[in-house]
């Protein structure tokens, strides 16, 4: 019997090691993507697995580039900053309206009057 | 919490599991409240990208199903190819949990009792209950047998009666 159940328990323990996000969720997620079909079983693991690496890429490089290098802090604008800057998270600025300072955005506004004055 | 809308983009991995994550990949680090939630946000928008391209693989390939294979090419052409190995252990691993707890469900059914002596169980049984079936015709034919010869003999003496009534009609007939 108590075979039986360290046993079991190794497995849950290996499952968890293995893969800590929703699986069911990220079948949600992926199935309301336009056009996207029927995913294989195993499709469905790397994408999660995947999805965990991002998590983790995201968190590391966007602390390790943060504007605020004294403070042990990760913001909001850390992670814009990353989107920005990076090739790979470049994709992320969609989702995230970048903050412009308010001299800058006047400024424009002030280029795009001009522009109207033109016609 | 209750989802009210019914809009599938709403769909996000749930907060909890990526505050855990975060903890565990950034030990000792205060993360903003509105940085954790646009990682949330940011996950949904990956599995997006992985999900379109994977799927725009798919459909380049004459299969209608999307497989590892063009998972692993979306991760390739997006800029995560350093994520390849790793994910592909985890699939050896989680196949390798599951063809275990297979096994593990079918050694407990058989808990303590070698197969022979299953067998050996079943066939017993079988016999015990070939054996009640084969009492339980004979008792029925047994039966049969009885209440035909009882028909058999009610008939006979019925039709004894009878020709007694019938010879006397036959009588008055000719008297008339």
């Amino acid at each position: 019997m108590s075979q039986t159940n360290s046993g079991k328990q190794s497995q849950a323990s290996e499952a968890k090691k293995a893969i800590s996000l929703p699986i069911s969720r990220v079948r949600l997620i992926m199935k309301s993507s336009p056009d996207v079909s029927s995913i294989n079983q195993d499709a469905l693991f790397l994408t999660t697995k995947a999805t965990e690496l991002f998590v983790q890429h995201l968190a590391l490089t966007s602390f390790n580039n943060r504007s605020q290098t004294e403070a042990n802090t990760l913001d909001y604008s850390d992670l814009a900053k990353t989107a920005e800057e990076s090739d790979t998270f470049h994709f992320l600025t969609d989702i995230l309206p970048k903050k412009i300072l308010a001299q800058d955005y006047l400024k424009s506004l002030e280029q795009m009057q001009d522009e109207d004055s033109d016609f | 919490m209750a989802s009210s809308s019914g809009n599938d983009d709403d769909l996000t991995i749930p907060r909890a599991a990526i505050n855990k994550m975060i903890k565990e990949t950034l030990p000792n680090v205060r993360v903003a409240n509105d940085a954790r939630e646009l990682v949330v946000n940011c996950c949904t928008e990956f599995i997006h990208l992985i999900s379109s391209e994977a799927n725009e693989i798919c459909n380049k390939s004459d299969k209608k199903t999307i497989s590892p294979e063009h998972v692993i090419n979306a991760l390739e052409s997006l800029g995560f190819a350093s994520y390849i190995t790793e994910v592909k252990d985890v699939l050896q691993e989680c196949k390798t949990v599951a063809l275990k707890r297979r096994k593990a469900s079918s050694r407990l059914e058989n808990l303590g009792i070698p197969e022979e002596e299953l067998l050996r169980q079943q066939q017993e049984l079988f016999a015990k209950a070939r054996q009640q079936q084969a009492e339980l015709a004979q008792q029925e034919w047994l039966q049969m047998q009885q209440a035909a010869q009882q028909a058999q003999m009610a008939a006979a003496s019925a039709s004894v009666t009878q020709q007694a009534s019938s010879s006397q009609d036959e009588d008055d007939e000719d008297d008339m």
